[in-house]
């Protein structure tokens, strides 16, 4: 994978705070990893911008996925804290502050509903027995995410089929489990399972 | 990015590893498969770097979700319940940088001491030790209070920047600690205002970032061979 260059430190000054030379140097672009850095040296403000930038995404991301508004809020009041004290464990070599961030929220999310059983309670055998049952698959192909024109993965996301790309963003945006992902689509789970673990290798070998 | 063996029994191997971080990522594992795996990516650094790349592969894709304004208190719950960084955490850099009184305090010390330094570097005859320079400061670095000079770990200077008010019955104590030392070793006791030179004998090389500390002991020193006092003053070694 392309290696991302470590954070560019910004020379102190005396009088500023590292915070006011990132915002001189950077107006428009965040430097996410400068002030992760800066909140492991125990700077609030810089925490404070980085809320202020992501906080409304993050919040967005997170509800997405937890479904419930003062949930969600917790989460992102411990994905702050826990921003502030592992900020010293972030490592510029292997991936973006912005990819550190955002990692950070949806698992909390994802840890939380996976813990919390927000699953449909069907088990898997009795699922897999109904859709044995089924006799035509629905005719369903349209796209359920606007996801064109966002990453470099694009290219090899337009390479799948639109049932197999809903079943990714159905997991990674709306954090459905392989059951509830089933169930939207309205496909067997065992037929679900496979697809996921099949994109995942076609994404795989269309980036290689 | 993992390297594809010509063995294909490898190549599976990377294949799984490589779906199951995707699965960790996109977040359809059970709560039970999702610890195990970063239970695994810990100490697993095939595994650890393809959640990594599958994690910056699909970040723009947050995007689909659209953005919440926060509850206007959200800012002020997360303020409330951070606490201060521990002091291990942060580098030296950083420590250094966001301390104004530190920069204030230190600065006129250190340029004094590196043109000290300097001159000394100039008149030593050439030789391959490093040289190590590390300013001991209060915990909080409001103030710079010693100069740690070294040329090997058998010749160590301690200056002092200034005075310091002993307590009845109290002394200094110097203490040396590298990364992967165990605990603090003695250099012995300090006065004062007074420069101390040491040679000691069976002090292992220099590092880099290796710690110097004063503590304040009751008189005669530790009594445990390990600081039992408060810390005075405290710097990490800068090779020069």
């Amino acid at each position: 994978m392309a290696r991302v260059p470590r954070a560019r430190p910004v020379a102190p000054r005396l009088g500023a705070t590292l915070v006011d030379a990132v915002k001189e140097d950077t107006l428009t672009t965040l430097d996410h990893a400068t002030l992760i850095a800066a909140c492991a040296g125990g700077d609030h403000q810089a925490l404070r911008q980085l809320y202020d930038h992501e906080g409304a995404r993050l919040l967005g991301v997170v509800q997405r996925i937890v479904g419930d508004r003062a949930l969600a809020e917790d989460i992102i009041h411990d994905t702050f804290v826990r921003v502030w004290t592992r900020a010293h464990t972030f490592d510029a070599t292997r991936g973006s502050g912005k990819t550190w961030l955002f990692s950070v929220a949806r698992h909390l999310a994802l840890n939380h509903i996976r813990g919390h059983q927000r699953e449909i309670s069907v088990d898997e055998q009795t699922a897999e027995a109904l859709d044995a049952e089924r006799t035509s698959a629905p005719a369903e192909a349209l796209d359920h995410f606007a996801w064109h024109g966002r990453g470099e993965l694009d290219r090899c996301l337009a390479a799948l089929d639109a049932d197999r790309r809903n079943c990714l963003f159905h997991a990674y945006v709306d954090g459905f489990s392989h059951q509830e992902i089933a169930t939207r689509m309205d496909r067997p789970l065992g037929t679900v399972k496979a697809w996921i673990k099949r994109s995942l290798q076609s994404l795989r070998e269309c980036l290689s | 990015m993992n390297d594809h063996s010509p063995e294909n029994a490898h190549a599976a191997a990377a294949d799984d590893i490589d779906t199951l971080a995707g699965e960790y990522v996109l977040g359809t594992l059970s709560a039970a498969e999702r610890h195990a795996v970063e239970r695994r990516a810990a100490g697993e650094p095939a595994l650890r770097e393809a959640i990594d790349a599958w994690e910056s592969r699909l970040q723009p894709y947050t995007e689909l979700a659209p953005p919440l304004t926060p509850s206007p208190g959200l800012w002020s719950r997360i303020e409330r319940s951070l606490q201060p960084v521990p002091r291990e955490h942060r580098s030296l850099w950083q420590r250094a940088w966001h301390s104004l009184p530190l920069w204030r305090g230190v600065g006129l010390a250190t340029a004094a001491a590196s043109l000290a330094l300097g001159v000394l570097l100039l008149a030593a005859p050439e030789s391959a030790a490093p040289r190590y320079l590390v300013v001991l400061t209060t915990p909080q670095h409001t103030q710079a209070g010693w100069v740690v000079q070294a040329a090997s770990a058998h010749d160590i200077a301690l200056v002092p920047l200034g005075t310091f008010e002993l307590p009845q019955g109290k002394t200094l104590e110097f203490w040396t600690k590298a990364d992967d030392w165990s605990g603090p070793v003695s250099l012995g006791l300090v006065r004062p205002g007074q420069t101390l030179h040491l040679s000691p004998e069976d002090l292992p090389p220099l590092q880099p970032n290796q710690l110097f500390e004063l503590t304040l002991e009751n008189a005669g020193g530790s009594p445990l061979g390990r600081p039992t006092g408060p810390i005075q003053f405290i710097g990490r070694a800068i090779s020069l």
